[in-house]
């Protein structure tokens, strides 16, 4: 780090032999306050001899006496009394020895005029108008810094320029493996620079360790989000320093921390009062004992709970249902050692009464017994989402639904047990679903018979069935009856749905279509989307189309007659040729279309130049990717004549 | 000071053999020494083996400046411009021999001094001006830049 310059003469403070018995008592020459403790190890006060420049010819040395001679604690003192933030940039700037020691100064430390007692008043408050006041720093300014760029120096940096600029806010680090990486070092010159620290933000750095957070924790107490991933060295320790000193703690995350464990957890749980969302991931040492402390100290404060990949057992899961009396959104994923007796216990607990949005991801003990009791046991459930359980059947997913009452938005993927049976049966059993979204759901098939429908899903405005493949024609026919106001329809991967199946559908849905998305049903013809655009084109507002290759110029055409409010239109990959555009274009005026898409289009030539330069007019964004056809002079005459549009080529 | 030890005299040996020879009054401007009278140990000559004589003459002349009682204020403000008005290696000098000895007026006034010189400078005219090498490497530079742009303006 520093090094000061060499001293000839030798290290005994007294060459005489020492005035003082005890050689502790040469403390008494050191003259500056406690504040340069932690800096300054006690070796380095006892050298301040110079003998080099108080030998006698004083002429020749002259050119040579640096400024460096000063001892760390005597350049300190004069950089503390450096009157504005430009002057601390410039020095900032000169050396590293100077870059490290400005950067070590509390902010509080630097003092225009208190020491200065010594100035007549006059001269004092001439001063204070002459120099730039120190601005009022709320920590208004962000950094974030990212791989190679992640460098202690930078850090020092911004701990000397930020601070008279407004002060720094919110600071990310993303690290690397590189060889100047960021270190404790660099953490401290942040904790004395910038008080106003809010959000912190640390990835991949494995080179920071507890004393670098703990500087953090001393030095900016107004911390309110602190996430740090995959930086193995730190551990409860700093989570303990931080519990103690950053009262105003609300988000906190941890992923990948190989070495923190309940202790940090339970400290965190009972010092910080305001504490709101905690997200862990991916912590081996982390288990019941601390997850349930938490939980148990924050029960009135915490709404945003999500627990990954932990060694988290049932009883985590009882306390969570006993204690999360505030909590609007769960999130558990990945906990092998939950089993269904933790779900059951969960809900019986009668706590999860504010449960909004609750999402479930590879957890086993998701069995029909247990997600009946979820919906038994969260009554004010709005949203939930059901990811990789493949252990629930049909009948346990419509019992689920009917017990919970207030559910509005459901989304079921990779659940490979469920059928078309529990799907039709989901959306005919009279649950007030606003939304049902079943992806990459293999075990969904056609249907091959009738349905007997009673009621149909007033409801449901939102329906998305993506990569199903069993999904077929049959099915679709039924979907019509089932909700007819319908307003936003993905059907996207479904490979196995032809126009039969498809057309039938868009006369029942009252409402009238606003989002569609048949992406990836390549089985599809124009004659749907001649469909939509009469029956829907009054409401419609997204379409997307990508990969429908027998889609052509007719639809265009359709579409540019009826569809006065689109505002996004993805056509790629289809047969639209040049005609295709220059309908499109010719109706421009009526069209409000914002985005376009005719990436992979390979018959769309340099002609349609013309057509899309009208188009671009209003459009916001165009993506003209893999145009084979349209050749690189087109693409940049568009570039530059469409200044607003953001072009993709 | 009470006036019971007012006619004592403390002497002191420089680095290069000087003596001096002082009134405590003026001794005990400087904290150090202070410490030592009080603690009774100024009886014999205190040897400063970190303080040439030119700069320990320069040191006990401002304190005995600042003890006279004939000098005005204005004199006092005039003498202690021009007592500044030295080059960097006697500054240096100075400096750390106030810091040393711990007198507080004087370090306040060396220190607020460099300070001034350093005011209004940009990174290579401090460097220049003070005898400083630049150790960073064109990244560093390059680093600090973007953060601290205005001192390079």
């Amino acid at each position: 780090m520093s090094k000061l310059f060499g001293f000839s003469g030798d290290d005994d403070f007294c060459p005489r032999g020492s005035i003082y018995p005890n050689p502790k008592e040469s403390s008494l020459f050191l003259s500056l306050g406690s504040h340069v403790d932690v800096y300054f190890p006690p070796r380095k006060r006892s050298r301040i001899s110079a003998p080099f420049v108080f030998s006698g010819e004083r002429v020749e040395q002259k050119k040579q006496v640096s400024i460096d001679v000063l001892p760390d604690e005597c350049l300190f003192e004069i950089f503390r009394r450096l009157p504005g933030g430009q002057e601390k940039s410039a020095c900032a700037s000169v050396s590293k020895r100077w870059l490290t020691l400005l950067s070590n100064i509390c902010r509080d430390e630097f003092c225009s005029n208190s020491t200065t007692e010594y100035l007549k008043p006059e001269e004092k408050s001439a001063e204070n108008k002459a120099e730039d006041p120190e601005i009022e720093s709320d920590g208004c300014l962000s950094r974030s810094l990212e791989g190679k760029k992640a460098t202690d120096v930078r850090l020092a940096a911004i701990a000397v320029g930020t601070a008279s600029r407004g002060g720094l806010g919110k600071l990310l680090i993303r690290g690397s493996n590189s060889a100047r990486r960021v270190t404790d070092v660099g953490l401290r010159a942040i904790a004395r620079g910038c008080p106003s620290l809010r959000v912190l933000s640390l990835w991949n750095l494995s080179s920071v360790g507890d004393e670098g957070l703990c500087e953090i924790a001393n030095g900016c107490h107004q911390l309110e989000k602190l996430e740090i991933c995959q930086c193995s060295e730190i551990t409860d320790k700093a989570l303990l320093a931080v519990a103690k000193h950053c009262p105003n703690l609300t988000d906190l995350t941890i992923e990948s921390c190989s070495k923190i464990g309940n202790e940090g957890l339970q400290a965190i749980g009972r010092c910080c009062p305001n504490l709101k969302s905690i997200s862990i991931k991916d912590c081996p040492l982390l288990g019941d004992h601390g997850v349930a402390s938490l939980l148990a100290s924050t029960s009135y404060v915490l709404t945003k709970v999500k627990l990954q990949a932990l060694n988290i057992t049932d009883v985590s899961l009882a306390v969570i249902g006993h204690y999360g009396k505030a909590v609007t959104d769960l999130a558990l994923i990945s906990l092998p050692n939950v089993s269904e007796r933790g779900f059951w216990v969960m809900s019986n607990g009668h706590g999860l009464q504010k449960l909004k949005s609750f999402s479930i991801t590879s957890c086993r003990g998701v069995t029909d017994t247990g997600l009946e009791a979820v919906g038994k046991g969260c009554p004010n459930l709005k949203q939930f989402c059901l990811r990789k359980c493949a252990l629930l059947s049909d009948s346990g997913l419509v019992s689920f639904a009917k017990a919970a009452g207030s559910l509005e938005s459901l989304q079921l993927e990779e659940c490979h047990r469920i059928t078309q049976v529990g799907f039709f049966g989901l959306l005919n059993c009279g649950a007030k679903l606003k939304a049902l979204a079943m992806v990459n759901c293999l075990g969904i098939k056609d249907l091959n018979m009738g349905l007997h429908l009673p009621s149909p899903c007033k409801f449901l405005r939102s329906l998305s069935i993506r990569n199903c493949p069993g999904f077929g024609d049959a099915s679709l026919a039924v979907l019509g009856k089932l909700c007819p106001q319908l307003q936003h329809l993905d059907l996207s991967g479904l490979q196995g749905i032809t126009d039969a199946g498809f057309l039938p559908l868009l006369d029942n849905f009252e409402a009238g279509l606003v989002k569609v998305n048949l992406s990836g049903c390549v089985n599809l013809t124009d004659k749907v989307v001649l469909s939509l655009a009469e029956l829907h084109g009054w409401t419609i507002e997204m379409l997307n189309l990508d990969g429908c290759w027998k889609i052509s110029d007719a639809s265009m055409v359709a579409i540019a007659e009826n569809c006065q409010l689109l505002g996004d239109l993805d056509v790629s990959k289809c047969m639209i040729t040049d005609c295709g555009i220059a309908a499109l274009a010719l109706a421009n005026q009526q069209l409000n279309l914002q985005m376009l898409s005719v990436s992979g289009c390979s018959l769309i030539t340099d002609k349609s130049l013309t057509a899309l330069e009208k188009l671009g007019q209003n459009l916001l964004g165009l993506n003209l990717q893999h145009c084979n056809a349209i050749s690189i002079s087109t693409v940049e005459l568009l570039v530059e004549q469409l200044w607003r549009c953001d072009i993709l080529h | 000071m009470s006036s019971s030890k007012s006619n004592k005299i403390v002497k002191l040996e420089s680095s290069d053999n000087k003596t001096f020879e002082v009134e405590e009054a003026v001794a005990v401007q400087s904290e150090t020494l202070k410490n030592m009278v009080d603690d009774g140990c100024a009886n014999d000559t205190i040897p400063l083996p970190n303080v040439n004589g030119k700069i320990l003459e320069m040191v006990l002349g401002w304190c005995k400046k600042h003890v006279d009682e004939t000098v005005t204020g204005d004199e006092l403000n005039k003498y202690e411009a021009d007592f500044l008005d030295l080059d960097q290696a006697d500054l240096y000098g100075l400096l750390m021999a106030a810091n040393f000895l711990n007198v507080k007026g004087l370090l306040d006034r060396v220190l607020q001094r460099v300070a001034d010189m350093i005011k209004g400078k940009k990174p290579e005219e401090i460097r220049r001006i003070f005898n400083i090498k630049n150790d960073f490497t064109p990244e560093e530079e390059e680093e600090i830049r973007l953060e601290n742009a205005w001192a390079f303006d």
